[in-house]
């Protein structure tokens, strides 16, 4: 229902009002919140004065706890205190095999796809985890502001796959968070850095947070943040210092991890971080951990011992930024600036290994911490309309290539990695047996030949075309990215019109209905004053769809539609417009407009297939690699 | 928002004369005020119908933009401009020395390897790729000023090929830095 899904609820209904809007850094160790006013982008801080909020969540059976208090909790309570969860968006049940060792919870046995974690609380998954710390982080925007959110801008690794996009986009979804955009967290670095100093060149960003590691080349220019490449590795980040050095400490402690508690291990690793930490200040530190009543150690940890432990981790995002530079095509001695962001680019020796790889002196003028919350804030006032007179404009590229699975388990790639989004791009399969009236698609994302070396994305089919002969039907595949880096893919029989499409909902996501399920338990316990605003928000959003549909009708109605069909779309229109006005609960108004969305539907998608071939016409050679008709 | 931009060719889009040659710098300044003008950011809060619009004159402004900044591509666009499909299945046989060529330089570069400095002979071979393109591109030139379509889609065969063995030379130059760290 594209067309009918543009309503942003909330809006005001005043244009000119200043719109409040956040930017959010959903990060894996601390997550911050940041808004313009009076012009300047910063940071808002808690009750207590504190910007950071600890991307921890305890869940007690009546109550959940997020952020500096949950965090106290990891070692006593570890079973119910999740942190580290971004590790887990966008994963499927499979991917724990890799992941689990480093996961101390207790998943639950299921026939979803979606890990989910049991907790006093009941189970839950990434994706709700998730949504707990977004929706702290949107109260706290809605106290500090003095409004209600128009709207917020979240940060992803720029190297987050589409699962993982679409997993972040749920989890806002689910704390009632409108998205006005997915930005890569090394972009909205750049423009916190670029904005502020006002330079023009090549920019390299270094972005190593908690749980992920992003490289991005850019190109600042009269306001145009322009991405030439990106790459990195979505499990690779500070955590992984902290384990190297927890392990050597097991190791110097003669003991066998596998042997330890979680509580323990918990422990070791606490000690890790904060001798990991105080290195950056001090040549060499003493570690003393309690493995039981009658074990305690105690050990010296120097700057060269650490050095050697991480420095095998440091290498390898190094050559993620070799290929970055050859992706871009630019030499190191173009970069102009070296941006660090990131927790994790405090440690002095990832600054001295990435000065000496660009021959260059790391930029870290910005709080690493701050600086990604700081630019999508940036961005979200400009999304709003704040900021009328700027120019600042994000030119984003698609992290990794996406494709299909052909003959043999290969992979066929249909948009490469750093290709600008949005982009559009269809592809021609054919039947390869006599009589084949279907033909199943498998959406995969990545970089290597095998589609079981790829992330898998979606499946879907495509039935009841007519019988050919093998080679002679012509299945069109056409996919299309948006601004947000998000996919959704649709297939047609050229020779009969067959079509299917799926919004990519990945494999690794949760289901449309298991969503809905979700916001409404969450909604059960809100109080009588949310009741109001939320028909409120539907009546706006009614009025978007009003909106919407008639101008979609005065656009091509006409032509699209048959004199019944259109009938059958004003009848619903008019119910929705009579609703409006009439209705003091927000289901009658919902109901209204799923109505006429489902009166409309084919409408829709017919709009979608002509703007789709619209765009394609007049050019169809290398792109689509088509035989000419 | 003019749709206009969605009927004009490549080249019309960045006000550029159809050529072989195009100025990388002007390209990617054009591409800039036109994204300024219709990327999706700028109708954040404007109508579907805008947005829709948007969304798909940035998505062909994209397509058009790395289209003429690739070589190969471009050639193969202006060739298209003239009804010329370099998918169609009437490929006659290739130049035989230029098989040849091609035979030796795959099996050189499967054997690179061996050397002694593999890396500095991957470093020639992308050299050599690179000069043997824009003779390629030269010589398109000409047939394309003369209308001599098919000697010219011969050509962008050619150049694809050698497009090929630079990316394969470039793949192996990663693989063999990768295994230097």
């Amino acid at each position: 229902m594209a067309l009918l899904q543009i309503s942003e609820p909330g809006q005001s209904t005043k244009p000119h009002e200043h719109k409040f809007a956040v930017g959010i850094d959903l990060g894996t160790t601390n997550s911050l919140v940041a808004s313009v006013r009076s012009g300047k982008a910063d940071t808002l801080p808690d009750h207590a004065g504190q910007h950071i909020l600890p991307s921890v969540v305890q869940y007690m059976a009546d109550k959940i706890i997020v952020g500096h208090e949950a965090k106290q909790h990891q070692v006593d309570d570890t079973e119910n205190t999740i942190s580290s969860v971004k590790r887990l968006m966008g994963r499927g049940v499979e991917d724990l095999k890799t992941l689990g060792d480093q996961l101390p919870y207790l998943f639950a046995e299921t026939d979803s796809t979606v890990p989910r974690i049991n907790t006093a609380a009941g189970e839950k998954s990434a994706i709700e985890v998730s949504a707990d710390i977004l929706k702290v982080l949107k109260l706290r925007g809605e106290q500090t502001l003095g409004d209600k959110l128009e709207g917020a801008v979240i940060t992803v690794p720029a190297y987050f796959d589409d699962a993982q996009r679409q997993a972040t986009k749920d989890a806002a979804t689910l704390a009632g968070l409108n998205v006005l955009r997915l930005i890569n967290e090394p972009t909205a670095a750049a423009v916190a850095y670029g904005l502020d100093s006002g330079a023009e060149g090549v920019v390299a960003v270094y972005d190593l947070g908690g749980g992920t590691f992003d490289i991005s080349i850019m190109q600042l220019k009269q306001g145009v943040f322009e991405v030439l490449s990106t790459g990195g590795d979505s499990a690779l980040g500070g955590d992984d210092f902290d384990h190297a050095i927890a392990e050597w400490i097991i190791q110097q402690a003669g003991l066998d991890a596998n042997q330890l508690t979680q509580s323990v291990l918990r422990q070791v690793l606490r000690e890790a971080c904060s001798a990991k930490e105080s290195l950056s200040d001090v040549a060499s530190t003493t570690i003393s951990i309690d493995f039981s009543s009658d074990n305690q150690w105690q050990g010296e940890l120097d700057r060269d011992t650490l050095n050697e432990l991480i420095d095998p981790l440091i290498k390898k995002t190094l050559l993620s930024c070799r290929r970055a530079l050859r992706d871009a095509e630019i030499e190191k001695d173009q970069v102009m600036d070296v941006v660090m962001v990131g927790g994790s680019t405090r440690a002095l020796r990832v600054r001295e290994l990435v000065g000496e790889f660009f021959e260059a002196q790391p930029k870290i003028d910005i709080d690493p911490d701050k600086v990604v919350a700081i630019g999508a804030a940036i961005q979200a006032n400009a999304l709003v309309g704040n900021d009328k007179d700027g120019n600042l404009l994000l030119m984003d590229v698609l992290p990794l290539s996406l494709g299909l699975e052909t003959m043999g388990g290969l992979a066929e790639k249909i948009i490469g990695r750093n290709t600008p989004i949005p982009v559009t791009r269809a592809q021609d399969f054919t039947t390869y047996k006599d009589g084949q009236t279907a033909m199943a698609i498998h959406i995969v994302q990545g970089e290597r030949e095998l589609v079981d070396d790829c992330r898998s994305l979606a499946r879907f089919e495509l039935r009841g075309f007519p019988p050919h002969v093998a080679g002679a039907a012509r299945i069109r595949v056409t996919f299309q990215v948006d601004a947000d880096g998000l996919l959704s893919v649709s297939a047609r029989e050229e020779t009969s019109g067959i079509e299917a499409s799926v919004e990519v909902k990945p494999s690794y996501g949760l289901s449309d209905s298991e969503i809905e399920t979700m916001l409404k338990a969450s909604l059960e316990f809100a109080g009588e004053d949310k009741d109001a605003r939320s028909l409120r928000e539907q009546q706006v959003e009614a009025d978007r769809v009003l909106e919407a549909i008639d101008s979609a009708l005065a656009d091509d109605g006409e032509e699209m539609l048959s004199k019944d069909e259109r009938a059958i779309i004003m009848t619903a229109r008019s119910k929705l417009a009579e609703s409006r006005h009439t209705a003091n609960d927000t289901q009658t108004l919902k109901d209204a407009m799923k109505n006429l969305e489902k009166a409309s539907a084919e409408y829709v998608a017919r709009r979608m297939n002509a703007s789709v071939q619209k765009t394609m016409a007049g050019h169809k050679v290398e792109e689509f690699n088509s035989d000419q008709d | 928002m003019s749709d206009s931009i969605l009927t004009q060719n490549y080249f019309e889009i960045f006000s550029l004369a159809i050529s072989t040659e195009v100025d990388i710098k002007q390209l990617q300044q054009t591409n800039r005020e036109l994204q300024q003008q219709y990327h999706p950011d700028k109708f954040a809060s404007a109508s579907d119908v805008d947005k829709r619009r948007a969304m798909q004159i940035t998505s062909l402004l994209n397509q058009a933009f790395n289209t003429l900044k690739e070589p190969v591509l471009r050639l193969q666009y202006m060739l298209s401009l003239k009804g010329v499909d370099m998918n169609a299945e009437t490929d006659t046989s290739m130049d035989g020395a230029f098989l040849m060529e091609q035979m030796e330089l795959r099996e050189a570069i499967a054997d690179v390897r061996q050397k002694t400095d593999p890396l500095a002979v991957l470093d020639d071979m992308s050299r050599q790729l690179k000069k043997r393109l824009a003779s390629l591109v030269e010589e398109f030139k000409q047939y394309y000023q003369q209308d001599e379509l098919e000697k010219s889609r011969e050509v962008v065969r050619k150049c694809q090929f050698i497009n090929k063995a630079q990316k394969e030379v470039s793949e192996i130059t990663e693989q063999l830095e990768d295994e230097l760290i």
